[in-house]
């Protein structure tokens, strides 16, 4: 069951196709991230799911909705944390987390439960009589993005939800999300920083110029376009060891100081094993040795870097 | 609770500050007690249809509709502001249509007008009580008068709130626009004796529409001017609605 179905969806404006035919399809229940780089069409693209702007072209089904014919139905089952930030300067933290369920229907003594359990899980109590306009970018976006939890939902769009956060924040934020998501929400996560997307996401998809360039699990994009590893070894003496490894299969020197030699492989184990043969064989010690797999980031660069040649 | 019963709720939460009710007291207090009685000495007495009135008792049913107008300065502040801290978008990916959006301000700005000028009359009364004149006119026509007025120059602040995006040029702009109705109006004194020029101006002014539909209802005097005048009112607030809703529909995103 998909809760996001889009079938060559695009938006242009004027000649610029800011989302290019796109294909997506987003499980129920899981945690999608939609990574690219500055300007590549992630915002356009929540903009389009979220029926905040119609779409030039395409198809686009949200919870079983035609999303372009009903765009007010599919709005009243979603949630949106917008990229930019969004706030009542009038209001206290707290006045403003209760309007935000007032505006959504939610029930006075419902809502009086909520704002308690989001000033807690969000860091909010110590501020909840302060007005939004005298808070910090980091609180104001943390007030923003729990305001969103005041209302039930089943689906939940987050652009760059932890812009602004200090690190404990963004982790306090991440594990509350994943803690919803077993509750059976789905997010739809838009963000740069890797690593989130790594600890959070069960799906992933590359969007780079509009078009989406790649589309799975983290752990089978690293297979796809990770396998090689990084080995990195760090000898006791000065030797030139790049002539010594030079004759490996399947092994690229990257780097060589002398005592420090980075190689990547896609056969790593086995490149390894050479490696180390060929130290001992020539007497020479080995200080430090590490295997480093391919991270996320290193792929999206990748990736990336391949679409735009 | 209905979608523009809860936007309603929301723009009264966020606008209703001391200081806007201080404004909307304190500001038509001053005109209708110290402007009002200090003027008798220039301005003895107003004519107003077959009526004489007396400066007090004109300037405080004049203070009705320029409290009207003022009030209605809340829609474009609404907008402007909703725009600026990301609320617009914010709604509008919520559970609400833009329609509803448009409609929940005309609501807000209509409650406010009506409130105000019950305010006003209240606190104006016993200045004009004497000359007061009820008939079955008396309520419609303020309530007319309070309806249309407040859409005409609410859509007028909502048109000013969606081509401007500096909160300088927001604030110049509209209270330059404000000032000029306000005082090329009948609303703090009559058009009979002013410059031709300017007395022209004035009826190139919906404030003075406003407050004679005001005056008329209070004054018990109606004739085909006044209904001309209101016509006129219905017919401007109407084309400026449509323009405001144009303009907010279009709004990039």
């Amino acid at each position: 069951m998909y809760c996001i179905e889009a079938r060559l969806l695009s938006k242009s404006y004027g000649n610029f196709m800011a989302v290019d035919n796109i294909d997506l399809q987003v499980p129920s229940g899981k945690i999608f991230g939609f990574l690219g780089p500055n300007g590549a069409g992630k915002t356009t693209t929540m903009k389009l799911l979220t029926t905040l702007i119609p779409p030039t072209g395409g198809q686009m089904n949200i919870l079983g909705i035609d999303a372009i014919k009903s765009p007010l139905e599919v709005r009243k089952k979603i949630g949106v944390v917008l990229q930019q930030p969004s706030y009542e300067p009038t209001l206290s933290v707290e006045k403003a987390l209760d309007k935000y369920g007032m505006m959504w229907n939610v029930e006075k003594n419902i809502r009086k439960d909520r704002v308690e359990e989001l000033l807690v899980a969000f860091d909010l109590v110590d501020i909840r009589k302060k007005k939004n306009d005298d808070l910090s970018i980091g609180q104001r976006r943390r007030v923003q993005v729990a305001r969103e939890f005041m209302h039930d939902m089943e689906l939940l769009f987050l652009d760059e939800p932890t812009v602004g956060l200090d690190p404990s924040a963004r982790r306090g934020l991440l594990d509350f999300i994943k803690g919803k998501v077993k509750d059976g929400l789905t997010i739809f996560f838009t963000t740069h920083i890797l690593e989130e997307a790594e600890y959070l996401c069960d799906d992933i998809a590359i969007i780079n110029k509009g078009k989406i360039i790649a589309v799975d699990t983290p752990g089978e994009l690293k297979n796809k376009f990770g396998k090689e590893k990084t080995i990195k070894i760090h000898i006791s003496e000065q030797k030139d060891i790049s002539s010594l490894l030079a004759g490996i299969p399947e092994c690229t020197i990257e780097h060589d100081s002398g005592v420090i030699i980075t190689v990547r492989s896609s056969h790593s184990e086995q490149v390894l094993q050479d490696i180390l043969k060929i130290l001992a064989s020539n007497d020479m010690a080995v200080e430090d040795l590490s295997v480093v797999p391919t991270s996320l980031e290193e792929i999206f660069l990748s990736v990336v870097k391949n679409s735009n040649a | 609770m209905h979608e523009i019963i809860r936007l309603v709720n929301r723009n009264l939460t966020i606008s209703l500050n001391m200081g806007f009710v201080i404004w909307q007291i304190i500001f038509p207090l001053i005109y209708i007690f110290v402007a009002g009685f200090a003027y008798t000495a220039l301005i003895h007495q107003v004519p107003f249809g077959n009526k004489t009135l007396d400066y007090p008792a004109f300037i405080a049913t004049g203070m009705i509709g320029f409290n009207i107008m003022n009030s209605t300065l809340i829609s474009g502040i609404i907008i402007w502001n909703d725009r600026r801290h990301g609320m617009f978008e914010q709604i509008l990916v919520g559970p609400f249509t833009r329609a509803q959006y448009i409609v929940s301000n005309v609501y807000t700005i209509g409650i406010i007008g009506l409130v105000s000028a019950a305010m006003i009359t209240a606190v104006g009364y016993p200045l004009f009580f004497k000359q007061v004149e009820f008939n079955i006119l008396t309520v419609p026509l303020v309530i007319f008068a309070s309806i249309t007025g407040s859409i005409l120059f609410g859509s007028i602040a909502s048109i000013i709130s969606t081509r401007l995006k500096s909160s300088e040029g927001f604030n110049v702009i509209i209270n330059t626009v404000f000032l000029f109705f306000a005082f090329v109006s009948t609303a703090f004194y009559p058009a009979q004796g002013a410059p031709p020029i300017l007395s022209t101006a004035f009826y190139f002014n919906p404030l003075t529409y406003l407050v004679d539909v005001v005056r008329a209802g209070i004054f018990g005097y109606f004739n085909s001017l006044v209904a001309t005048e209101m016509i006129i009112l219905g017919v401007g607030a109407v084309i400026l609605f449509v323009i405001a809703t144009k303009l907010l529909s279009k709004l990039e995103m």
